[in-house]
């Protein structure tokens, strides 16, 4: 290396060993907000990866899947027939949805270990206890293998039987997974027969099959089974793309917050760091081997800065991939892995944006600073005649950038455009917002008592802490602005899901079993005492302009079919439609996803393929369907009927007498008589539990995130006032020698600060609003095809003012201290320094 | 001897690379079934299973040759366990377990399958026997399926990868019952099974792959054997032969290795007409005459003895057998070698054909 390079380096790097806290803190910012970003990019990418992974099963190739038209699940005998006629590719597969004591839903797959591929168990044979496992696994009392994470969660430990809510018992625990079972509890399918008392399965996966073989075996199949393409990773990818965005941005939102504290690191750097730059300057030193030495110091920092955070974004991964693995498998049946897969090619995604966010945060304002002529560079009065020109152009940025968020609001057709806008709408406030600021300094400035000196004197010193909090600020603008619109998006779904449970699923208990005759339960007059009403749906799957779809068919004059909430009518009012719907059998009600996302409007007509080829219905209502990824479509029963003979039965809604006040017993005592198991049913209490429950874990990687970012925000706080404290303590001292006491030069930098803050609050109010705004009338319709009212409270923000007043609290206390601690030294260097 | 170690090394030990994966064989068996002394065989209804038994198989070899005397070999085996000793569980929970091994000697190269399946439901198995029953061993397509009750005439179907291999079954001899009526003693700590083989088989049939049709024929072999324990802790594994001689005589012979070099050997000389004379280890002498190095998997080579000198002290005849060619190794869960070999007398003429497998190498 040159000699001059590597003394020039070294010069400019000394800094950050003579201000540890600086280090610190441009450190906390990289590793906060790569680590935030690369754990959602971590949990994303992982997911995607087993969305990939649905082409097969528990490591097996699963091309295709054989499932009965009727949804009654596959004989055994069948099963035997297809593999005797040398259909060896066929594996199958029973997969049970239970729920423990605690109601926790349990996913269960069951399948024959010995019907997988040898290849599956290539590099386990070798293992000595793989036998004993394996066969421990296939004969009674059999194994349930449960991945860590789900075992953990469920407190399980390992030879314990988890009991179900209705008393039932899972074999004893294996703490162990396979490929591809993510949450799931894997059971030998023996074992799933006995828990559910029925030997069907619930489909057969096709492994690889040549053209010849996909034609006898079409061949073979019986009437009543059909053999589908495996087009689940398609469908995964597709469902959950808009999920994904959303965690994205927020993550793209935590880089920023962490790229503040950086760029506030960054700045004080450079004020510490001018008379080196000038020293160096003067001395003669080689423009361009300073340029070098920046960019090489930019890049130490883009490599310490990605290594830590992504062990950080790891270890957060590792905590929030649960929870947001459970959400997926409920809402859509998609399988995450519960051991994390980590992919070089995120790390270096993640270095590629840190190596972007420093070159704009550090390297930028240094060459900015390199640039001037290097007399002026050493001077304070340019500094601050910077700062006001730069407050300036960034409020005339900013207004530039709100003016483009105007014009591509009406212009967004994506998600990522909509997060694009939402990110232009967030940048241009927190740009605006030292403009502001300035203002609001002013203006208390001027509405202050001439004679009231030392409150002039505390808005005065503002004035020198405004450029150190600038960046501060914006963060904690940004924070407040996310929390607030985010945690409105969430208190307004919970609100219309809640509502709309209660509409939806009026009945009392829903039942699905085929081991029941639902006409016989219908019409028992030994159920008369218990059994109020009831509702007999049915359904057929489809494939709808290339989604998964469900044609259902209700009973038009059952009782949750009349109170049907919709968001849409065709004519005067929702029961006029309704009508309408149920007297024209070419009529047809859908839900809000097929009027969003496929852009059917009440009017049109739709093309449904049936028995009969191609039919056309005209939509005359489109109803809410709140959390469902799929098209649904609802036609009365008997339509629905006579159009496709393979329908099936999608279970019976049962209200019960509420004059009889042990109904509930009655009617469980009842439908056990007439053959269904415990757990066929479930009431709608349980219903409402587990919804809630799945809508709560589904935001809880999004509170998480909130709290994250709220948490960075506070950093940067605190980095700026220690900062303050740091490059000011010289003239602290003099006050101190004055006669000012600590208590007034605390309040001189506090009241400031809480102006500021006080600001900063107020403005996050109608910009956190607007942001819930455009997330529910924009982003949620795009992304999931369904609309809700937005709900606006105040007391989350007055919770926020609580929570940033902590926030000031703390930091104070903790310059306080500092403050405490270097006094004595500063008091001794008087006059020997400024 | 066949498989009567390996099927349960398979099953039980599942392990490759295991050192001892004999081991799990080597304890009492209790609580199933013990092989004893004086048992009278039964037939047909001891062709059928024998679920209180640990270990069964019904293996057919077959030394074939298609329409330009090139040499064929065809080996079809259907193996069964027992995991536990309580009484046989229909369905699901059934502790029967299958495994079926087939492999195909063509002038083009050795190839061969292995299966699984679970007992009680219906994808394995082998059919019980009646007197107005017929005979049937299968695992999904693969099918091994009598006109009647006795074991032939048959028709054996199966395939390996692309290979169909369809062929007719038909006998000219009686059973042969080896040991003493069909006890068969393993070892001097009394270790044995019940063990009997038909070495008079013809064999006719075809094998396709895509359109090309071969027609073969052949001489087979059928062992049947059942156990419930069978290896001594000192033995290592074991040299199986049976031989179709050109004058019409079979020879059945095996060394079970004990680690002090002092093997097991036993045997049956079967004559034309069907008389059977048993050969103890004073009777055989049995060694190796060439070692080679074999490729048995990736970056794995294993020395096996292929070559060997047999000699039959009462008939005074001795032989060298060598394989078809070497590479007839079966790459299965438990790894062995079996295949074709070809027979030569004293003078170096061709005296007949057979099979041999070599088991417990590492």
């Amino acid at each position: 290396m040159n000699t001059g390079f590597y003394w020039i380096l070294k010069a400019l790097l000394s800094h950050y060993w003579r201000h540890p806290w600086q280090t610190l803190f441009l450190t906390i910012g990289l590793v906060a907000g790569v680590g935030l970003w690369s754990a959602v990019q971590i949990i994303n990418q992982h997911a995607e990866a087993s969305y990939q992974q649905a082409q097969s099963l528990l490591g097996a190739q699963a091309s295709h899947w054989i499932r009965s038209r009727r949804d009654e699940g596959i004989d055994q005998s069948t099963y035997i027939e297809l593999r005797r006629a040398g259909f060896r590719q066929l594996i199958p597969v029973i997969e049970l949805e239970v729920s423990n004591a605690a109601g926790v839903s349990i996913s269960i797959i069951a399948t024959d270990l010995l019907a997988l591929p040898e290849t599956v168990f290539d590099g386990e044979q070798s293992n000595q206890d793989f036998s004993k496992t394996w066969l421990d696994f296939v004969q009674p009392p059999y194994r349930a293998w449960v991945p860590a994470v789900l075992a953990a969660e469920l407190d399980l430990e390992e030879g314990a039987q988890l009991e179900l809510r209705d008393g039932r018992k899972l074999p004893p625990a294996l703490i162990q997974a396979r490929e591809q079972q993510g949450r799931r509890v894997l059971v030998d399918i023996g074992a799933a027969i006995s828990l559910s008392g029925s030997n069907r399965f619930s489909y057969l996966s096709v492994g690889e099959i040549t053209p010849a073989e996909y034609v006898r075996l079409v061949a073979n199949l019986p009437g009543s089974l059909e053999l589908i393409e495996n087009q689940q990773h398609l469908d995964l990818q597709q469902l959950t793309a808009s999920l994904h965005s959303h965690l994205t941005a927020m993550s793209l939102l935590s880089f920023a917050v962490g790229l503040f504290i950086v760029f506030n690191a960054v700045r004080f750097s450079l004020w510490y760091r001018r008379a080196t730059l000038l020293d160096l300057r003067l001395m003669g030193c080689d423009l361009r081997h300073l340029m070098s030495a920046i960019l090489l110091e930019t890049l130490v920092w883009s490599l310490i800065g990605t290594a830590l955070g992504f062990v950080l974004g790891v270890a957060l991964a590792q905590v929030l991939l649960p929870g947001l693995g459970a959400s997926l498998q409920s809402l859509y049946g998609a399988t995450v892995d519960a051991e994390l897969g980590l992919s070089a090619w995120t790390l270096l995604q993640a270095w590629s944006i840190t190596l972007i966010g420093l070159l704009w945060a550090l390297a930028w304002p240094l060459y900015r600073q390199l640039q001037r002529s290097s007399l002026e560079a050493g001077s304070t009065d340019v500094m601050l005649a910077d700062e006001t020109i730069a407050r300036r152009r960034l409020a005339f940025a900013a207004l530039l950038l709100a003016c483009l968020a105007w014009v591509a609001y009406t212009q967004i057709e994506t998600v990522t455009q909509g997060f694009a806008v939402l990110g232009i709408i967030l940048f241009a406030a927190a740009w605006i917002l030292p403009f502001l600021l300035a203002r609001a300094l002013s203006l208390v400035d001027s509405l202050l008592p001439q004679r009231h000196l030392l409150a002039r004197w505390m808005i005065s010193d503002g004035w020198s802490q405004l450029p150190a909090l600038r960046s501060a600020m914006m963060a904690l603008l940004l924070a407040l602005t996310a929390n607030l619109g985010v945690g409105s998006l969430v208190d307004s779904f919970r609100d219309a899901f809640v509502g709309w449970l209660e509409v939806r699923q009026s009945a009392d208990i829903y039942l699905r079993t085929p081991n029941l005759d639902y006409q016989a339960l219908e019409t028992s007059a030994g159920n008369a005492s218990w059994l109020a009403d009831s509702h007999h749906r049915i359904g057929v799957s489809a494939r709808w302009r290339d989604r998964p779809a469900l044609i259902r068919g209700i009973d038009p004059r059952a009782t949750d079919s009349l109170v049907l909430p919709l968001s849409r009518w065709q004519g005067e009012s929702a029961a006029s439609a309704r009508q309408a719907w149920r007297e024209q059998p070419a009529r047809v009600l859908v839900n809000e996803q097929v009027h969003f996302l496929a852009g059917v409007e009440i009017g049109e007509s739709i093309a449904l393929q049936t028995d009969n080829g191609l039919r056309e219905f005209e939509v005359v209502g489109v109803f809410y369907d709140y959390g469902n990824p799929y098209f649904q479509f609802y036609l009365p029963d008997d339509v629905v009927a006579s159009n496709w003979s393979h329908h099936y039965s999608r279970g019976i809604a049962l209200w019960l007498n509420p004059q009889n006040k042990s109904a509930m017993q009655q009617a469980e005592s009842s439908l056990k008589a007439m053959g269904a198991q415990p757990g066929d049913w479930i009431s709608q209490a349980q219903i409402r539990r587990l919804s809630v429950g799945i809508f709560d874990r589904t935001f809880a990687i999004t509170a998480a995130m909130n709290l994250l970012t709220m948490i960075v925000a506070a950093i940067a706080l605190l980095a700026s006032l220690l900062a303050i404290l740091h490059e000011r303590m010289p003239q602290f001292a003099q006050w101190r020698a004055l006669g000012l006491r600590q208590s007034e030069q605390l309040l001189l930098v506090a009241i400031p600060l809480l102006v500021f803050c006080a600001i900063v609050w107020l403005l996050s109010i109608p910009l956190g609003a607007l942001l819930s705004w455009i997330l529910i009338h924009k982003l949620n319709i795009i992304s999931f095809g369904w609309s809700m009212p937005l709900v606006w409270e105040i007391g989350p923000a007055l919770q926020l003012a609580v929570v940033v007043l902590l926030i000031c609290a703390a930091t104070l206390l903790s310059v306080s201290f500092q403050w405490r601690r270097q006094m004595p030294q500063a008091l001794a260097q008087l006059g020997e320094t400024v | 001897m066949r498989l009567l170690f390996l099927v349960c090394a398979a099953l039980f030990g599942f392990s490759v690379q295991a050192q001892d994966v004999l081991g799990d064989l080597r304890d009492q068996g209790l609580g199933f079934a013990q092989v004893t002394p004086g048992k009278v065989l039964e037939f047909p209804r001891d062709h059928g299973a024998h679920p209180e038994y640990r270990i069964e198989w019904w293996y057919l070899t077959a030394n074939l040759s298609d329409s330009e005397g090139r040499h064929w070999g065809m080996q079809w085996t259907l193996f069964r366990q027992a995991l536990s000793p309580e009484p046989v569980a229909e369905g699901w929970q059934s502790n029967q377990i299958w495994m079926a091994h087939a492999a195909i000697t063509t002038p083009d190269g050795h190839f061969h399958a292995q299966r699984f399946a679970r007992g009680g439901i219906g994808q394995a198995g082998v059919t019980r026997i009646s007197r107005d029953g017929y005979f049937n061993a299968w695992m999904d397509d693969w099918q091994w399926r009598s006109n009647g009750a006795a074991l032939f005439p048959a028709e054996l179907s199966f395939t390996i990868g692309e290979r169909e291999i369809i062929l007719t079954l038909e006998t000219t001899g009686a059973l042969v019952e080896n040991g003493i009526n069909g006890y068969s003693q393993k070892s001097a700590q009394g270790q044995a099974s019940y063990y009997y083989s038909q070495p008079h088989i013809q064999v006719s049939g075809f094998v396709t792959q895509d359109s090309d049709k071969t027609d073969l024929s052949g001489q087979g072999w059928l062992d049947r054997e059942w156990s419930s324990q069978a290896l001594a802790e000192n033995q290592q594994g074991w040299d199986w032969f049976s031989l179709h001689l050109n004058d019409g005589h079979k020879v059945m012979v095996y060394q079970l290795r004990h680690d002090d070099g002092n093997h097991w050997l036993s045997g049956n000389w079967i004559t034309p007409n069907g008389e059977k004379q048993l050969l103890d280890r004073n009777a055989i002498s049995l060694s190796s005459t060439r070692t080679s190095a074999i490729e048995t998997g990736a970056n794995q080579v294993r020395d096996l003895p292929l070559d060997w000198q047999l000699s039959l002290v009462n008939q005074k005849r001795s032989w060298r057998i060598r394989p078809l060619y070497d590479q007839q190794w079966m790459d299965t869960s438990i790894p062995y070698w079996e295949g074709v070999v070809l027979v030569e007398d004293e003078q170096g003429n061709p005296a007949g054909v057979g099979y041999m497998e070599l088991t417990g190498y590492q």
